[in-house]
């Protein structure tokens, strides 16, 4: 039993990936389209991984990031009429030129007073995304954007391809010098900086990683829909994938996917609760966090499974990292 | 543009600021007890104003018995809020971002709540202080408008009366300087947590009543009104009650005047820039508050 346990938890990354690629031929076209939103949003999140779970930078703002990459992308085609993949390039590459920007005011703030500049940021994106309706439409949304590739079904390949590559970059990073430069930094900063580590590089290079996944996210958004409107940017949006984010475990690369794709699908399965589904949510999650963060100190999902009462594996290493 | 027409505005946009500056104060008053940041604040209120939609408006009471009854319920809600999840995890030594985390849980959970009761539809109740316009020499005003500063003034000053002047009130000024001295003072940590609380969330619940002719009830007012009176906690100084007041009267009187003279859609850029200016600048806000210390 515990080497089954630990034969999954070594293998689960892979196991995952296959059962995406096996999705397209098993799901509906409707699932299909949910399990692409999923793997969308898991992109996304492994990008606020970075920022939230190793360098402890809670942001509120991220949804803003997902709009910036995807209208960028729409904006170059539709108006310019850009090739599709230098769209995309372009929009990676502006989301991240926005998002390490974020990370000016982060030298200097922590805590309550980043998230709320996250979330300044977010409503001012959303309200120039409103009012600027020449460009990028406004309240009627823009359409009419062609497709990195033309079958809906290679775009999902080519998305889970990206999302192997970047699980895996995201995990090597969590073990590699950058990584636990960032986890010092959510520890302590000042004990950080003493020990060498240098927090303005450190924060800026966090920044910048998540806000590229987020514009990778959102150039595969406007790819899935083919139609963007502002009210898919809104604060809660950025809320539920924060909710993504720790009900991964906050630090766990597969964890993460795996709660993306099901948070996202939560609402297909939970059809019957229609209008109180964020209701549920958000219950959830506060029992998950009062109970699991009070009686384990951790995280993870082992410890929730140890909260209810799950027997686990021996020999699971004490720290955080 | 006439001087009259100026004040006219400052005046509207101070009763404005007045509804932000409540939950602001709610805001620093429980950053100060127990180093955490409410982000349901905003959405506590809107609870407020449902509750008080529901009495007032659905079930017909007068309307004083309606707003004390409001502010009560909405006090046993904040109370019990504090005894069932916040000062377990203050308790446990819990990391503050994961409490953080959990009031953006409570947010949204309040709101989908209210969405789920009260239905999505704006919805609105009688001005029970007339709707007829007061004409003072030029100066045409809504009633309202002073009702509420009016309102305001009192409970501020029964506010700072029971904070300074009580013994309650000076022990939960205790447990937010030294909890563990308090705490071997003989004070009762838990309880005072979940009082500030309690009167934050009542403080809130008077701000939603108050809101309610000058716009509309939905289930997401909670949100916007919530980001400016952060901005307001922030700009003011957090932890402090004069800055938390006057954080919010600044912040209502210049988005009134930015959306007279200047442009109506930009407002909310345009408070969130000053802040964002502001959060560089000078961190600590127009009364220097810590900005590093309990995070």
């Amino acid at each position: 039993m515990v080497k089954l346990f630990k034969w999954l938890k070594k293998y689960a990354l892979l196991i995952v990936m296959l059962l995406l690629l096996a999705a397209p031929s098993v799901t509906s076209q409707y699932e299909f389209y949910v399990v692409q939103r999923g793997v969308q949003n898991a992109i996304h999140v492994l990008g606020l991984l970075i920022l939230i779970g190793y360098s402890g930078m809670l942001s509120l703002g991220s949804a803003a990031l997902l709009a910036t990459g995807a209208y960028t992308y729409g904006i170059l085609l539709v108006k310019v009429g850009l090739n599709p993949w230098v769209g995309a390039a372009l929009a990676v590459a502006l989301t991240t030129f926005i998002g390490t920007g974020l990370a000016l005011p982060a030298f200097r703030l922590a805590g309550p007073f980043l998230v709320v500049t996250t979330v300044g940021f977010g409503e001012i994106v959303r309200i120039l995304i409103l009012n600027m309706e020449p460009i990028t439409g406004g309240a009627y949304g823009l359409a009419g954007f062609a497709k990195l590739l033309p079958s809906t079904r290679w775009v999902y390949y080519l998305m889970v391809a990206a999302l192997f590559l970047i699980a895996i970059a995201v995990k090597r990073i969590g073990e590699s010098r950058l990584g636990l430069a960032l986890k010092s930094l959510r520890e302590d900063e000042v004990a950080a900086e003493v020990m060498g580590v240098d927090v303005r590089r450190a924060k800026m290079v966090s920044f910048a990683l998540s806000a590229m996944l987020a514009g990778l996210s959102g150039v595969f958004l406007a790819n899935l829909t083919g139609y963007l409107s502002p009210d898919s940017f809104t604060a809660a949006e950025s809320a539920s994938y924060l909710l993504m984010v720790v009900m991964g475990g906050m630090q766990s690369v597969t964890g993460a996917i795996v709660s993306s794709i099901v948070i996202t699908s939560l609402p297909e399965v939970l059809r019957f609760l229609s209008s109180s589904r964020l209701l549920v949510y958000s219950l959830v999650l506060l029992v998950y966090l009062r109970l699991n963060w009070v009686r384990t100190g951790k995280g993870s999902l082992a410890g929730l499974m140890k909260t209810l009462g799950f027997p686990l594996g021996t020999g699971r290493a004490k720290d955080r990292s | 543009m006439t001087a009259a027409i100026l004040l006219q505005l400052v005046l509207n946009g101070l009763a404005m600021g007045i509804i932000y500056s409540l939950p602001a104060l709610g805001i620093s008053l429980i950053w100060n007890a127990s180093g955490l940041f409410n982000f349901a604040q905003g959405d506590l209120l809107t609870l407020g104003g449902y509750v008080m939609l529901s009495l007032f408006g659905k079930a017909g009471l007068p309307y004083i018995p309606s707003f004390i009854m409001t502010v009560a319920v909405m006090g046993i809600i904040g109370y019990a809020l504090s005894q069932a999840y916040f000062y377990p995890m203050l308790e446990h030594r819990v990391n503050p971002q994961i409490i953080l985390i959990g009031t953006v849980a409570f947010s949204v959970f309040i709101r989908n709540l209210v969405l789920v009761i009260w239905g999505t539809t704006p919805q609105t109740y009688k001005n029970p202080f007339g709707s007829s316009v007061l004409q003072i020499g030029e100066l045409y005003l809504m009633p309202h408008v002073i009702w509420i500063v009016a309102i305001v003034a009192v409970l501020l000053i029964t506010l700072q009366y029971f904070l300074r002047g009580t013994m309650v009130g000076t022990a939960m000024r205790a447990v937010a300087q030294r909890p563990t001295a308090s705490y071997l003072m003989g004070i009762r940590n838990d309880r005072m947590i979940a009082l500030t609380f309690m009167l934050s969330t009542a403080i809130a619940a008077v701000s939603g009543v108050l809101i309610s002719p000058i716009i509309p009830l939905t289930p997401s007012m909670g949100g916007i009104i919530a980001v400016k009176a952060m901005a307001a906690v922030l700009i003011g100084g957090l932890g402090s009650f004069s800055g938390a007041l006057l954080g919010g009267v600044a912040v209502g009187i210049a988005e009134t005047l930015f959306a007279a003279f200047v442009s109506s859609t930009y407002r909310d850029i345009f408070i969130f820039g000053v802040l964002v200016l502001f959060l560089l600048f000078r961190p600590g806000g127009i009364f220097r508050a810590s900005v590093s210390e309990k995070v």
